[in-house]
Formats: C-alpha cells, sequence, structure tokens
C-alpha cells in the first residue's frame, strides 16, 4: 500500500490551540485533574470533563455549536499549517475532501432543546452538521464524508482521507476528528459506573473507568507527488492503517483482542515493514478495566513489551471521536522532534499491564515509524501506521 | 489501488407492505396496513434495540442470504471476509431523545444500563457485525441525503483497497416521534403532514472475483459514482464517464438522464416518503430488482440533495451471466 503524505496539522485540547500547545504540554506531563461541565441538567455522579476553556476558540465561532467550533478551531490550523488557506489559488487548484470523524457531533444542541424545552432549528443539525461547517469554510469539495464509528470515528476517517488520495477521489483529503461534551455520553459513562471520579488513568492499577475530555484533531493528507507538486512540507507519511471489528459485544472488547491484533498487523502490513520498526505506540489506552489489559497483551504479541507508549488520554481525557485524530497529531509531533515526551504519572502500574510507560523522563524515539491504535463501542478497532518524513 | 470490479450479489428489503426487492418496483406505496417488518427477526436478543437496529438486521439478513453466505449457523465465508457500512442520518435518535428526557426528570439513575450502548452512534453497524459475525472493517456513515449511495460507494472503495472481499451495505431510516420532531423543525403534529420512510434496504456488494470463485450470479455490476454540487453535475459526470445509454433512472428533480419517460423515471421517495440515508441503498436494491429482470442494462441512482449543496449518482449495469455455477435464485 502507498504512503498518503501528511503536511498539515491542527489541534485544540484543554492545554489549548495549535500544535504548539499540545507539544508543551506533552513535555510538562502536568496532571489535570476534569473540571464540573457548564451544564445545569447535568444530573449525574460525576458530571466533570477535561473542557476546552473558551479562551483558546476564536471569538469569531462563537456562534457555532460546540463541535462544530473546535472542528474548526483545528481544521484553520492545520489548511495554514499545509498552505491551503481557503479561497487560496493552491487550494483552488486541487479537488479537496474532507473526512470527519465524530461520536456525538453537535448532538449538545438536540440535548439542550430537549431540556429546556425548546424546539429545534429548521434546519436539522446531526453529526453531519459538524461536516457541513467544515465545508462551508472549504468551499467546493469533491468528497465530504461524516464517519460515526464512535470512539475510533478519526482514526477511521484518517484512515478513510488516506484511501480517497489513494483511490484518486480527491487530491487533498483534510481528516478530522471532533467532539464536544455531551450530556449523554457522560451520563451513560456514568451510569454504567465507567466514569473515573479522579481522572483518566489508563494502565493504573486504581484506574476506575475513563474520564472525558473535548478536542479536536485535524490532518491534511495529500499524494506525495501532489505535496511535491505544489512545494508542501511534509511532516510525516500515513504509511497503513489497519480496520477490524470484534463482532462480539456491543460495549466490552474481545478478551483475547483476536480483532485488535489482526488491525494492528494489517497496518504494519501496509508499510511492508515488521513490529521491530514501531519506535512508539500511542495506545487507544481508556482507563477502562478490559481495555488496557486486552491492548496491553495485544501490543505485547504484536510488538513486544520494550517498545515505549505514549499515553495520551492521560493527558488530555478521553476525546470520543478526536481522541486518534489528536493521536495521530502527537505522533507526528513526537515524528518531529524524534523524542517520546514523559507520560503523566501514575501512582502504581497495573501489573496486568505489562507495557513500557517512560515517566519524568523523554526518551529517542528509537525508529521512526509510530502506531496509533483507536477502539470503539461494537468492537470497531482501527490501527494506523505513521512513519517519519524520511519514509 | 487495484482496479477491481465490484458487483452486487444480493440484495434484501425490509419495508412494511414489500415483499421483496421485486416489490420495490410495483410502484405502490409501502403499505400502512402491511406487516411491521422489524417483528421478521424474533428471539431474546432483540430486546433494547431501537426500531433502525431491527430494520437493519432484517434487510442484512436478507441480503446476506440472497448472496449465499448465510449458514445455519455463521457464514460461508471467513468472517474477517466480510465488512459492513451502514447509512443513516436519524438512527438512533429516538434513543438519544429518551435518554436526554430521562437524565432531566429522574437524573442519570434512571437510565437503564441495558439500553445505554444504543446510544453509540455506530450502534446499528456493530448489531449487524455482532448479529452476523462479520468482523471486516465497520463503518457508520451519516452524510445527509447523498449518504446511501456515499455508502454504497464505500462499500466499493473497502474492497479496492483489499480491506475485504465483501461488504454489507445498508441504509435505513426509522419513523417515530422524535425523528418527526426533528426533521419537521417541531412543527409536525404526528399526522401525516411528513411522509417519512420507515424501513432498511441492504446490497451484498463482492469483488467480481470473489463472487466467482464462490459460484456466485452477480445480480449487477457498479459502474462509476459522482457526489457534485447539483444533480446536472452529478449526472452529467456519470454520462462522461459512462455513456451507455441508461434504461431506468431512479430519481427525481432537475438534471436526471436525457429522454426519460414516466416509465423509465422511479422516483421512490414519491412512493416511500422522505428517505434521506436509506434512499440510495433502496435506489440499488430497487435498480438490482429491476437489471435481474432484464437481460443486459443501465440503471442510474440519484440523490439530488433535497436542496442542500450536494449530490449523488451511481450507475448499476446489468450483471454478468456466468454458466452452469450461477444457479437460479430468484
Amino acid at each position: 500500500m502507498t504512503g498518503v503524505a501528511i503536511t498539515g496539522l491542527g489541534v485544540v485540547t484543554c492545554h489549548g490551540s495549535g500544535t504548539r500547545a499540545l507539544w508543551d504540554a506533552m513535555m510538562a506531563a502536568p496532571v489535570t485533574d476534569p473540571g464540573p461541565v457548564p451544564d445545569p441538567y447535568a444530573n449525574m455522579d460525576v458530571p466533570v470533563v477535561q473542557g476546552v476553556p473558551d479562551a483558546h476558540l476564536p471569538a469569531e465561532s462563537q456562534a457555532l455549536a460546540r463541535t462544530s467550533r473546535l472542528a474548526l478551531t483545528a481544521v484553520d490550523e492545520a489548511l495554514a499549517d499545509a498552505g491551503l488557506p481557503p479561497g487560496g489559488a493552491a487550494t483552488a487548484r486541487s479537488r479537496i475532501g474532507l473526512a470527519l470523524g465524530t461520536c456525538m457531533g453537535d448532538a449538545g444542541l438536540h440535548e439542550q432543546w430537549r431540556a429546556d424545552g425548546g424546539k429545534p432549528v429548521a434546519r436539522f443539525t446531526s453529526a453531519l452538521g459538524v461536516a457541513s461547517e467544515i465545508a462551508d469554510r472549504l468551499g467546493p469539495v469533491s468528497v465530504a464524508t461524516t464517519i460515526s464509528n464512535a470512539c475510533a470515528a478519526g482514526g477511521f476517517a484518517l484512515g478513510a482521507a488516506a484511501d480517497l488520495v489513494r483511490s484518486g477521489e480527491a487530491d487533498v483529503v483534510l481528516a478530522v476528528g471532533a467532539d464536544a461534551y455531551s450530556r449523554v455520553m457522560l451520563a451513560c459513562f456514568n451510569r454504567m459506573g465507567a466514569v473515573d471520579p479522579v481522572r483518566c488513568r489508563p494502565f493504573d492499577l486504581h484506574r476506575r473507568g475513563t474520564s472525558f475530555g473535548e478536542a479536536a484533531g485535524a490532518l491534511v493528507v495529500e499524494s506525495a507527488e501532489h505535496a511535491r507538486a505544489r512545494g508542501a512540507t511534509v511532516h510525516a507519511v500515513l504509511e497503513g492503517s489497519g480496520w477490524t471489528c470484534d463482532a462480539y459485544h456491543l460495549t466490552a472488547p474481545e478478551p483475547e483482542g483476536t480483532q485488535i491484533i489482526r488491525a494492528m498487523r494489517a497496518a504494519l502490513d501496509a508499510t511492508g515493514t515488521d513490529g521491530d520498526r514501531i519506535g512508539c505506540v500511542l495506545p487507544h489506552g481508556t482507563g477502562t478495566q478490559l481495555n488496557d489489559v486486552v491492548e496491553s497483551r495485544a501490543l505485547n504479541e504484536v510488538l513486544g513489551a520494550d517498545v515505549p507508549l505514549y499515553s495520551l488520554k492521560a493527558l488530555i481525557g478521553h476525546t470520543g471521536g478526536a481522541a486518534a485524530s489528536v493521536a495521530a497529531v502527537a505522533a507526528a509531533l513526537i515524528l518531529r522532534h524524534r523524542t517520546v515526551p514523559p507520560n503523566v504519572p501514575i501512582a502504581q502500574q497495573d501489573p496486568e499491564c505489562r507495557v513500557w510507560l517512560p515517566q519524568g523522563l523523554t526518551t529517542p524515539l528509537g525508529s521512526d515509524r509510530i502506531m496509533v491504535n483507536g477502539y470503539a463501542f461494537g468492537g470497531n478497532n482501527v490501527s494506523l501506521v505513521l512513519a517519519g518524513a524520511g519514509g | 489501488m487495484a482496479a477491481v470490479d465490484v458487483v452486487v450479489s444480493g440484495v434484501g428489503v425490509a419495508v412494511s407492505g414489500i415483499a421483496g426487492p421485486d416489490d420495490l418496483l410495483r410502484r405502490t406505496p409501502a403499505g400502512a396496513q402491511g406487516d411491521d417488518p422489524a417483528r421478521r427477526l424474533t428471539g431474546k436478543g432483540l430486546r433494547y434495540k431501537d426500531r433502525a437496529t431491527r430494520l437493519a438486521l432484517c434487510a442484512g439478513r436478507d441480503a446476506l442470504a440472497d448472496a449465499g453466505l448465510l449458514n445455519d449457523p455463521g457464514l460461508t465465508v471467513p468472517s474477517e471476509t466480510v465488512g459492513v457500512v451502514v447509512s443513516s442520518n436519524y438512527g438512533n435518535v429516538d434513543t438519544i431523545c429518551d435518554t436526554v428526557s430521562t437524565i432531566a426528570a429522574e437524573t442519570y439513575v434512571g437510565l437503564s444500563p441495558m439500553a445505554l450502548p444504543a446510544t453509540a452512534s455506530n450502534v446499528i453497524a456493530s448489531w449487524l457485525a455482532i448479529w452476523f459475525r462479520l468482523r471486516g472493517a465497520n463503518l457508520t456513515m451519516c452524510n445527509g441525503p447523498t449518504s446511501g449511495l456515499d455508502a454504497v460507494n464505500w462499500g466499493r472503495l473497502l474492497v479496492l483497497a483489499g480491506r475485504v472481499d465483501r461488504v454489507l451495505v445498508v441504509g435505513v431510516e426509522p419513523a417515530n416521534a422524535p425523528v418527526r420532531h426533528l426533521v419537521s423543525g417541531g412543527r409536525s403534529n404526528g399526522d401525516d403532514d411528513l411522509r417519512l420512510f420507515d424501513g432498511a434496504a441492504a446490497l451484498l456488494l463482492e469483488s467480481a472475483a470473489a463472487a466467482r470463485d464462490r459460484g456466485v450470479e452477480a445480480l449487477a455490476e457498479l459502474g462509476p459514482y459522482a457526489r457534485k454540487a447539483d444533480q446536472p453535475a452529478a449526472v452529467a459526470s456519470i454520462r462522461r464517464t459512462d455513456p451507455r445509454p441508461v434504461d431506468m433512472w431512479f430519481g427525481a428533480g432537475a438534471g436526471g438522464p436525457a429522454g426519460m419517460t414516466e416509465q423509465t423515471s422511479y422516483d421512490l421517495t414519491a412512493y416511500h416518503g422522505h428517505c434521506s440515508g436509506a434512499l440510495g441503498v433502496l435506489q440499488c436494491v430497487a435498480g438490482t430488482a429491476w437489471l435481474s429482470g432484464h437481460d443486459r442494462g443501465a440503471v442510474l441512482a440519484s440523490a439530488d440533495g433535497d436542496g442542500s449543496d450536494a449530490a449523488a449518482a451511481l450507475l448499476l449495469t446489468a450483471g454478468t451471466r456466468p454458466g452452469p455455477a450461477a444457479g437460479d435464485r430468484r
């Protein structure tokens, strides 16, 4: 499978807007507790998330629903980074596509209408509404697709963007993952007893579930030829993506991890290399009991136990459909700096999770390939392999 | 990506008053007095599944069976070779709305843990995978009016990318009070002022080689697909790529293929209501049914975007006619 070039990056998390803010937070590795949600109807035990402060979002986007607002913040950065400003000459010459991954879309609007007793606006707004807002920014697009694969949606969107480039359906595809606070999602996880009241603590012996965050990640992908022809800087290469489905249970991972192993191997196969060439893994690692154990065992089987993990959710929370997109952006930054940042400290690593989580110090990136995993309800699994721009 | 011919090898439909794909060609409205298709599946496993999921399971089962993929139990092919693409714009809106109301009235404690998984955006595709043990790539799309045709094309892309050998593509929309409320902008009074499609349609797409290897007849072949700003542009793009005469057009509005008459045009929404994300798949199921009654021909499906800023079109052509192995399944 031919790799596709990543030529633009954009991101917004609870630590601020922009790749610089994310990288600074990754290097500082602060322990960040989630804060109360600004929602009077959050009738639940643990009504907290790692939200994005309004101060980090452009004032001119205030009128937008929250997920759209997050998405556009990341999109604007990615387009500028790629040298493809909306309305610009290079943008006009390219057939641009959009692949959006989101779990809840702008469901916050419906949640507000329904609880307030109000009526929806005339225009139905859903997950697809976020794509519409981005498409409005882009102008004419050749493809605009919204992938609603729950918490792995952003990873599937990036893989789909690469497929669209390879198939010739678009010259350039903007792959975006975005999700904001959703009362429904947080309440459901509360009801299942799956929200950690402390914070998101993947692989910690004392973890008690996940803890959500708000975020958006955006990546501009195109063929290497197209990037070269327009003089774009290549930040990283998406070499492969593997997609599988457990077909086992709606919420629980298949205990043997058979299909997540298959997804990792499929992504590796596409690179034409083997697991020894993976220098770091950004795991799905949510902090739920079973996920972390199953993923650890799967990583041991495919890559061994000596590959450093960078556990991004410990820093920004579980950002739903944005998670794998933001992880891919973080992976590109790690490739750029050739450094694995220190993980946010955990109190005591679960002995069932025999993975290497470097804490308190940076680790040189031993090999310039990084694996990113994303998993979701329904057993939807995606693994991505990103390589440095040198190939 | 490899140049691979992708064919339709199975179809299924779950619409009240419609007995099967051929019935879609009768130009009669979906029967309000017909049996509820969701009742075709029974068993304890159906508890806590929303209407869209039940409809999708019914249509999906029929398409898998039509393609000769269902064993008892299991599949006739490795489960990893079968993917799923679901298109739905309103899929589990009913579950989400009920959940919001319950949180407001009773706090989160009032929620049923058994029903919670159905709030996930990919619940329909997930249940299709779990129910039929489909372990290939699994996608859920929510693309607005073009979503159904987009999903069919994504099914093809999964095959072309080598991710799977075959894909179950399902378009589904439920008609119930929450959907009616949203689609009408809160104005619908629940009477017949807004006709909504309530059903599911399913296609089994497969690489032509994989179908041949199984000795299965291709019911139709996927031709070019286009997504453009409006229907005239989408249809023109298809015509440029494949100029063969169109025998039947499933679509409506301005910019359809030239020379179509009342007999050669069929607007499924006129009979089945606002189909939203199910439309493109329903059109392809009807188109495949039409082609199966003809030795050769071409059917164009198009979704004109319903006033939005995108339209899609896709061509289906008469299936290849292999030798004796094809069998006579119809």
